[in-house]
């Protein structure tokens, strides 16, 4: 592994256009700010790792499963269709969680 | 005017589906006709990979996660109405034992059929939800 010795305010350069910044410096924690272009997914490790796992476990169903949940949705009319005009999935709210 | 699901044949990942780096492009596809809210995510760059997507709403009509500004500025979604989510399912042998990812929805821009799964951090929500819970909790009351 690379280690680098960086102070708060200075950065690293991941290849040609990602940026890491360290922000702030506490006893036991580290606050980091990361810059990189859009195609470019940035995960806290332990979430990637879990969501992989979660994907991983949904992947590629077997058809007669798939089948018999969209079976048992045709007698329930209310989940088949959406409540109202603007469909079923409703617009997430914006927002900036922190 | 509002698009549906139906208007966005393709989705195209800003990145990838987390844990599939290959996966960019997915074809959406209804389950059945005439079923608006289950559908498939067949992968266009990976041969025999695919998944199960729903809508929310009907299953989790409280589910209204805040996507969080890198996203937005990702997805380029200026206002709500320019985004749709879907949810992963796993698909067990019953509806009982199918689950619906709540925690890494699909946030989908409407007008560029961009798409990236984003990780709902300290949001409370869990990875494997049961779809019937709500129905469960309804009928226990």
């Amino acid at each position: 592994m690379l280690v680098l010795s960086r102070r708060v305010g200075e950065s690293i350069m991941i290849g040609p256009d990602v940026v890491v910044t360290v922000l702030e410096v506490r006893p036991d924690l580290v606050r980091i700010g990361i810059d990189a272009p859009r195609d470019v997914e940035v995960h806290r490790e332990e979430v990637f790792v879990e969501v992989q796992q979660a994907n991983r476990s949904a992947a590629s169903p077997a058809p007669q499963d798939v089948e018999a949940l969209a079976a048992g949705m045709r007698d329930d009319p209310k989940r088949k269709k959406s409540p109202d005009d603007d469909t079923a999935t409703r617009p997430p709210r914006r927002g900036n969680p922190g | 005017m509002t698009a549906t699901l139906v208007d966005l044949p393709t989705l195209d990942f800003a990145g990838s589906l987390i844990g599939f780096p290959e996966a960019h492009r997915f074809a959406l596809v209804r389950v059945e006709p005439d079923n608006e809210v289950l559908f498939r995510l067949v992968a266009l760059d990976i041969e025999g990979l695919e998944f199960v997507a729903a809508a929310p709403y009907p299953f989790f009509p409280d589910y209204a996660p805040e996507i969080d500004d890198a996203t937005a500025e990702r997805l380029e979604l200026f206002d709500a109405s320019d985004a749709m989510l879907l949810v992963l399912l796993t698909v067990g042998p019953n509806l009982g034992a199918t689950t619906a990812n709540l925690f890494a929805p699909i946030v989908v821009n409407v007008h560029t059929r961009r798409a990236a799964q984003v990780t709902l951090v300290n949001a409370g929500y869990s990875l494997k939800e049961p779809l019937t819970r709500h129905a469960a909790a309804q009928q226990a009351s």
